[in-house]
Parts: structure tokens; C-alpha cells; sequence
């Protein structure tokens, strides 16, 4: 089964270019972010800013690439998926090797954001951004996922992944802070980490184990995906 | 144009109009993004530096509703430009072998892209209307379908040469950047850094700003601009497809 996650990792990075962009982007959207997160949310009536602003800018790069990357590896394999789980690997275990793909890959671009943060704007809290940047990731993969499972269009799905995470970021703390429907968004919890962890507050455990949960439930999701994807028909 | 490259193009909206949810989308992403831009910004003051150098007093909401236009026409421009072109790229190819000249091949993919980007600029200006009257609806919208236009173009270039993945994250990434940050008033000074000169959106956002702000059109170097741009990328765009259809050999 890791043989099957590398080979899924490589797959995915066979153009170099792709790889660069992994790690540019993330790094790139950062840097050019930090100058303006604060004024930005300041007019949308939010407060954040400085460190946290920084913090909450390498979250969402790193979310909105690993929503991109959960739709493409649901998207565009579910025809070789099928093959390798009629070829004997089982439905189960191609969609555990995904899962492990896509959390690696996920690993990478927010590796890449936080290196970018930690030399840009250091947040005062670093294990914490850190562990807040990850988990950011990780529940984008579940989304993106989610959305490939039911948009199979690579133009229809990249745009759901682009809408739903401009409602996620605009309506989540720091931001407009919109209550209501916005306050059962799933990356609320881990933005509030985050925002606190660039302003070197530690969160409560609490805090933590609410995302930690919201984490697994989101890999839980993907795995159904993938496994949905990568199931036998009948008939 | 002849016979069979109409009948291609028509097969080539007959397509489209099979998307539903792409059609869908292009209509509501326009409406949440922009309409949501003017509900949630607050009216604080901001100067506004025009193309003239002429200083204008205006509200961060009204900044926000104006730039948010470009950003979402340039981004749904983009990823409509490499999702066409990308998923032509394997039946031109076979049109090509079974005798149309790669020109031909081309034609109706470029015109499903440019009749989409016009399209979503349609709803885009659509929308803003109903919250903001730019000074100049002319200068208004020409910058934006320029910007439309650039990036239908650059995600041109990127489907031809790019993946699905690496294009998708540029084709976020590059007018988020561009329109949302480097040329936006909302930021810096109220005009934009001399780097973001570089970007392929400042001549466009410079009629816009101006169109939005102006009645009277001072941004002539910002069209030059924006022309050349789409000039050269046009050139670009036409260059590559014609060696990406060729026959293989």
C-alpha cells in the first residue's frame, strides 16, 4: 500500500513544473499577502493582524491547494482507481493509498507555507501555526475530495473548490466573522488556532482536540470518496 | 470562415451547453463574489490615486465592488481558457490528420473562450450594477474585458503546456495576486507598487480605476498597455497551438 501512495505521489509530480508550483505558490502567496491581510480585513470589519494576519494567509494557501489536489486525485483517476481495484488491490487499499498521496502532497505545500511564514513574519507561537497550517491542509484534501466524488468536470469541480473556499476564508474569524451558517464552516475552529498562534497565544486542548476531530472526519470523508471512486460495478 | 469550421464551432457551444453546472457556475460565482464584496466591506474613506495623478475620495466598499470584477472575470477567464483549450487539445490534433489546417482546429476553441469570457463580463458588470455606478461604464468595461481576455489567454497558454493540477493552482494563483493584490486602491497607497507594473493586469485595472472613479479617460498608457498584452499573448497563444495540434511525427 505505500508502494501504491508513492506511486500516486509520483504520478501527481511527474511534471516538474507542477512540484515548483506546489512549493511556490504557497511561499509566493504569503509573502505578497502579509502587506495587506491586515488592512484587507480591517475593511471588511475584521481584526486581524500582523503575525496572525501572516499566520491566517499561509493557512489558506496551503487549504486552497490541498482542496485542488483532493478533487484532481478523486477526478481524474477514478478510471485507473477502478482498474488497479479490479486488478486486485481492492477498493480499500487504493483508497488508503490516496489518502496517504494526498496527505503527503498536502504536507508539502504546507510545509512550504510555513517555511515562508517562519522567515517572513515568524508567528509567535510556531509549533502551534505549524500544527494549524497542517490541519488546515488536511481538511481541505476531505473537501476537495468530497467535491470530486460529485463533480466530475476538472472546470466545474476547480471552480467549486475556488467558491467554496472564498466562503470559507471571507466568512471565518478574523474576516467578516459572518455567524449564522458561517459559524458551522469546518476550518472555523483551526483559523482560530491559527489567528491565536501568530499572536503567540497557545489554544486549549480543547480547542485542539475539536480539530483533531474535525481533521479525521474530513480523511474520513476523503477515504469514502476515494473509496466511492475506486469501487466494482455491477450490472 | 468556412463550412466546417462553423459547424465545429457549433459543436463546440452544443458541448458547453451540455455543462449545466458549469453554466450554473459561471452565472453564480459572479453574483456571490461580487454582490458579497459590497455587502461585507464597511464604508471607511480612501483616497484614490486615478491614472492622472487626480486624487478621489471614495469608500473601501466601493474600491472592493469595483476591483472584485477584474479578480473574478480574470479568474473564471483563466480557468475557462486552459479547460477548453486543454480538453481540445487531443481532437484538434485528429482534426488536423483528417485535413482541417491547424488554424481551423483552433478557431472554434478560441471562439467558445471568447464567448464565454464575454459572458461572464456580461453578468459580472450585470451584478455590479446593482450596487455601483462606475463613472464611465465605457472605461469600466473595456478595462474588464480586457482583463478577461488577458487571462482567457494566459489560461490558454497554460493548458497547452501545463497540467490539470499545476494549471488550476496558476490560474487561481496569478489573478488573485495580480487584480487582488498588486493593482488593488485598496492597498498601499491607494495606487498600485511600481513591481506590479510588470503584471499583465495594470494596464486593465488603470481603465478600470479610472472608469470606475473618472468620467473623464486619463489612462491611456494603462489601454496601451493592456492592448500589448493581449497582443502579444495572442500571438503566444496562436504559435503554441499551431505546434501543439500539428502531427506528431
Amino acid at each position: 500500500m505505500a508502494s501504491a501512495s508513492v506511486a500516486f505521489v509520483r504520478e501527481h509530480l511527474r511534471a516538474r513544473l507542477t512540484l515548483a508550483l506546489l512549493v511556490l505558490i504557497p511561499a509566493l502567496f504569503v509573502i505578497a499577502s502579509a502587506a495587506v491581510l491586515g488592512e484587507f480585513a480591517s475593511a471588511l470589519g475584521g481584526a486581524v493582524a500582523g503575525s496572525s494576519a501572516s499566520a491566517l494567509g499561509a493557512g489558506w494557501a496551503a487549504a486552497f491547494l490541498a482542496g485542488a489536489l483532493g478533487f484532481f486525485q478523486v477526478s481524474s483517476s477514478r478510471d485507473a482507481d477502478r482498474r488497479l481495484a479490479l486488478a486486485g488491490l481492492g477498493p480499500t487499499r487504493v483508497a488508503a493509498a490516496r489518502i496517504g498521496a494526498s496527505a503527503a502532497l498536502a504536507m508539502v505545500v504546507s510545509a512550504a507555507a510555513f517555511i515562508t511564514l517562519e522567515l517572513s513574519e515568524p508567528p509567535l507561537h510556531p509549533a502551534h501555526a505549524a500544527a494549524a497550517i497542517a490541519a488546515f491542509a488536511l481538511i481541505y484534501v476531505g473537501l476537495g475530495a468530497l467535491i470530486g466524488s460529485f463533480v466530475s468536470g476538472p472546470l466545474e469541480g476547480s471552480l467549486t473548490v475556488a467558491l467554496i473556499f472564498l466562503v470559507d476564508i471571507f466568512s471565518g474569524p478574523g474576516m467578516t466573522d459572518s455567524g449564522g451558517v458561517a459559524a458551522l464552516l469546518p476550518t472555523r475552529g483551526v483559523a482560530e488556532l491559527l489567528i491565536a498562534a501568530g499572536a503567540g497565544e497557545g489554544s486549549p486542548t480543547g480547542d485542539w482536540l475539536v480539530v483533531l476531530a474535525t481533521v479525521i472526519g474530513s480523511l474520513s470523508i476523503a477515504f469514502g470518496a476515494f473509496w466511492w471512486a475506486a469501487r466494482p460495478r455491477t450490472g | 470562415m468556412s463550412g466546417r469550421v462553423l459547424t465545429a464551432t457549433r459543436l463546440g457551444f452544443i458541448e458547453q451547453s451540455r455543462r449545466p453546472l458549469l453554466l450554473v457556475l459561471l452565472v453564480t460565482i459572479p453574483f456571490i463574489f461580487i454582490t458579497w464584496s459590497f455587502w461585507v466591506t464597511e464604508e471607511i474613506p480612501r483616497i484614490v490615486t486615478l491614472p492622472g495623478g487626480q486624487l478621489i475620495p471614495t469608500t473601501m466598499r466601493d474600491i472592493h465592488g469595483a476591483v472584485m470584477v477584474p479578480i473574478t472575470v480574470a479568474f473564471l477567464s483563466g480557468l475557462v481558457g486552459m479547460f477548453v483549450v486543454r480538453s481540445a487539445l487531443e481532437s484538434d490534433r485528429r482534426l488536423v490528420i483528417a485535413g482541417f489546417s491547424p488554424g481551423e482546429a483552433m478557431a472554434p476553441r478560441l471562439a467558445v473562450m471568447g464567448v464565454m469570457t464575454l459572458v461572464v463580463l456580461a453578468v459580472s458588470v450585470a451584478v455590479t450594477a446593482i450596487d455601483f455606478q462606475p463613472e464611465s461604464w465605457s472605461a469600466f468595461g473595456v478595462g474588464n474585458l480586457l482583463a478577461g481576455l488577458t487571462y482567457a489567454l494566459i489560461g490558454a497558454l497554460a493548458g497547452a503546456t501545463m497540467g490539470e493540477l499545476g494549471g488550476a493552482y496558476l490560474m487561481f494563483f496569478l489573478p488573485m495576486v495580480d487584480f487582488g493584490i498588486a493593482q488593488n486602491p485598496m492597498f498601499f497607497d491607494g495606487r498600485p507598487p511600481e513591481w506590479a507594473m510588470a503584471l499583465p493586469g495594470w494596464g486593465s485595472t488603470r481603465v478600470i480605476v479610472d472608469g470606475a472613479f473618472s468620467a473623464n479617460f486619463e489612462a491611456t498608457a494603462g489601454l496601451l498597455a493592456a492592448i500589448a498584452w493581449g497582443v502579444v499573448l495572442a500571438l503566444g497563444v496562436v504559435l503554441l497551438l499551431r505546434r501543439a495540434v500539428a502531427p506528431r511525427h
